[in-house]
């Protein structure tokens, strides 16, 4: 159970490295797994395998974040001991730091009945994360369009995800959402055990598909797929005229989801355990869907319902997904966008909550957000028009948005009616000329990509508004 | 804005071809005909966009501007077959007549003789451009597991373009390498970046009033001279010269501005 001779080298130098970053007050990076992993890179399933409850894995474009939270909260509440890789990232080198920090000098994890552990996992790392820790359970939330700079299209990334599912362990379970074509149809192909969760609750379907919707195919013959619900991007219910393959009947299934602006919303499950209901209290479809998915992933743990309601109900919104907080007598709305369809999402709860948005909008380049920035264009920006009181376009790429804005015919509208539209790409500045403008009382909303995220998130931590993400 | 004067025939309208917008609409490529509608909006000058999808046929005589964007080789194949069985001819002569067109990345490959991905049967393109395009995976016959290693051939990262005595910017995300025959003329020069093929310094192609290219950004917001000059080749083809007031581009510039100083 213990690791290797090289093992060991590779523990200590990730340890060691760990504890220098920590005494210069740096948490937060996955440098300790990366070099460990150089020196030995089979060190995680080595260490993993002291994990007496097996891991599972959590991916998909959107929403893994959230659904990650929560299944680490429900596993709590059941008495269980979630190892979860909250310090570093989502590649395999951030599950390594989190081991390296768990673990003993002698590469023990402590020798608990109730350990577990539970990875949040980028999706284009996720055959290296499988091979490592050949997981218990799996789940997949959605695949969206999303830095396609680094894993060029989503189907490509599917096959990818197909391939390394022929070497999982036969008992490991599949948690898919039959509601996405490309996530439904990877359980054609395995004969492991696979439950399904999806939404039947009619009153959310629309017939047209969204301008950003990424993957209209038939993934098992490519012919157009026949929607008849829409939800949003590409998730809906769907079937192929021509080759007759569709969505799977989900075994756990919402049938009545009630949104409640941006307070969050009520859902109620049909489910192989019985009927549940939850109180999710974020907003928004998408943080239904993320619910939805870790309330089946915890029932098939074996968690009790009451401890996974529970755990639903106290989530906190995760890192900049929708925070709201004061700030200098006004109150701030701070949200968090990764690709067109999550902007599309955010847009679309603000504007059924709020006639007029006081806006800044801040878009960056680094290698986190996109390096490419043409998405903005696939982000339906004309729904602001009419809605903006003034814009402020603010990060590296604040000339990008500013062009879109103007594009999308967001500055237009008569004389008095026009909004004005500032560039600022400095992101301090943006937000003080921000709250400047917003009087006292009223409210600011902050619309920014990863990295411009957490830079603003820094300085509002700095001033005393908000906790660090790492400790929230 | 004054509007331009009334042709003989009426209003002004601009006549748009967009090929298979529902298959291949990556990397924000329809933001070039959101540009060419609204500055031709801003001069008071009518778009009307058809969408040209698998099986919809096309009027030659009635197309001022083809628009093609890009798409992965799955969705590339999707349309393969269609565009040059069922729509070759109608393109060719309405290029032949003038028609004015402007291809992205998987638009200009499959207006290009052949592409041969990197996986599968080789493609039959328009063979407007004289050129021919190979996925750098199947040129260089490498396997599965180095195309995953991050992508190690892709060609991706912001360019720049010697074009006309100016430059244009924009974004190349492509595993295709395009190499131009005797009978193409490439639209630029490559400044920063790869363009057709990483090699020999060239960008796009230009046949006629056919433009290719590998910029997405999209390409026309950010350079607004591209997209007055091709709306003006479009125009002139069917009204003769149009009164062609002059926009403000201030935002236009700093988006440029800042494009130019981009790392690659
Ligand atoms: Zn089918």
């Amino acid at each position: 159970m213990s690791p290797t001779a090289a093992g060991l080298v590779a523990l200590e130098a990730g340890k060691g490295t760990r504890w220098l970053l920590r005494r210069s007050g740096r948490g937060g990076t996955s440098l300790p797994g990366l070099i460990a992993e150089r020196i030995h890179p089979r060190l995680a399933g080595e260490l993993a395998q002291g994990i007496r409850n097996g891991s599972l894995l959590i991916t998909g474009t959107n929403g893994k974040t959230t659904s990650t939270r929560m299944i680490v909260a429900a596993l709590r509440g059941a008495g269980l001991i979630p190892l979860t890789n909250r310090e570093g990232s989502n590649m395999l080198r951030g599950i390594t730091t989190t081991l390296v920090a768990a673990a003993s000098w002698r590469g023990r994890l402590p020798a608990s009945d109730q350990l577990i552990g539970v990875f949040e996992v980028d999706e284009g790392h996720l055959p290296a994360v499988i091979d490592a820790l050949s997981p218990r359970m799996l789940l997949i939330t959605n695949l969206f369009r999303d830095q396609l700079d680094r894993y060029f299209e989503v189907d490509f990334v599917a096959s990818l995800w197909a391939t390394a599912f022929q070497r999982l362990p036969a008992a490991t379970t599949l948690i898919l959402n039959a509601d996405d074509p490309l996530v439904a149809y990877l359980g054609e192909s395995v004969s492991n055990p696979v439950l399904y969760y999806g939404l039947e609750d009619g009153r959310w379907g629309r017939s047209q598909l969204q301008h950003s919707a990424d993957s209209r195919r038939c993934p098992r013959c490519a012919s157009d797929l026949q929607y008849s619900r829409s939800f949003y991007a590409h998730l809906g219910h769907y079937a192929c005229a021509a080759c007759g393959w569709h969505r799977p009947t989900p075994r756990l299934s919402a049938w009545d989801v009630e949104i409640g602006g941006l307070e969050g919303s009520t859902i109620k499950l049909q489910t192989p355990w019985g009927p549940q209901t939850l109180e999710v209290p974020l907003p928004g479809l998408f943080n239904a869907y993320n619910a939805i998915a870790a309330a089946a992933t915890a029932y098939s743990l074996g968690v009790r319902p009451d401890a996974v309601k529970a755990a639903v109900g106290d989530v906190p919104g995760a890192f900049g997904r929708l925070e709201r907080f004061e700030l200098d007598g006004r109150r701030v709305l701070l949200a968090l966008v990764k690709n067109p369809s999550s902007f599309d999402q955010v847009t679309e709860i603000l504007l059924r909550n709020r006639s007029t948005l006081r806006l800044v909008l801040a878009l960056n380049d680094n290698g986190q957000d996109s390096r490419d920035v043409s998405w903005i264009w696939d982000v339906a920006i004309e729904q602001l028009c009419g809605r903006l009181a003034w814009v402020i376009a603010s990060g590296h790429r604040a000339a990008d948005l500013a062009l879109r804005l103007k594009y999308a015919g967001v500055l237009e509208g008569p004389p008095d009616g026009r909004p004005a539209l500032s560039t600022m790409p400095v992101l301090a500045d943006a937000v003080d000329e921000g709250l400047r403008r917003t009087p006292p009382g009223e409210e600011l909303t902050i619309i920014a990509t990863y990295t411009a995220m957490w830079a603003l998130r820094e300085r509002f931590v700095r001033r005393g508004h908000l906790a660090p993400f790492w400790q929230a | 804005m004054s509007a331009p004067h009334a042709s003989a025939a009426g209003v002004v309208t601009l006549t748009i071809g967009y090929l298979y917008p529902s298959v291949l609409s990556q990397y924000g490529d329809w933001g070039n005909v959101r540009c060419l509608q609204q500055r031709c909006h801003w001069r008071g000058i009518d778009v009307e966009i058809l969408p040209l999808e698998v099986g919809t046929a096309i009027e030659a005589s009635a197309v001022d501007f083809f628009f093609m964007g890009g798409g992965a080789d799955s969705q590339q194949r999707l349309i393969a077959r269609d565009l040059v069985m069922a729509k070759g001819d109608a393109i060719r002569e309405a290029i032949d007549a003038g028609s004015v067109a402007l291809l992205i990345c998987a638009g200009y490959q499959m207006w290009g003789r052949r592409y041969r991905p990197f996986r599968g049967d080789d493609l039959e393109g328009l063979g407007i451009f004289d050129a021919e395009t190979i996925h750098w995976a199947a040129e260089e016959k490498v396997t599965i597991r180095d195309i995953t290693s991050a992508g190690r051939g892709r060609m991706v990262g912001n360019v720049v373009v010697e074009w006309e005595g100016t430059t244009l910017v924009g974004f190349e995300n492509h595993g295709g390498r395009t190499y131009l025959g005797a009978g193409a003329r490439p639209l630029g020069r490559v400044v920063v970046g790869a363009g057709n093929n990483g090699k020999d310094h060239t960008e796009g192609a230009i046949v006629r009033h056919a433009y290719g290219t590998y910029l997405h950004g999209p390409l026309l917001p950010k350079n607004p001279a591209l997209a007055d000059h091709l709306i003006r080749l479009a125009l002139q083809r069917r009204y003769g010269e149009v009164p062609f007031p002059p926009l403000d581009d201030g935002l236009e510039g700093q988006a440029r501005e800042v494009a130019l100083h981009l790392h690659r």
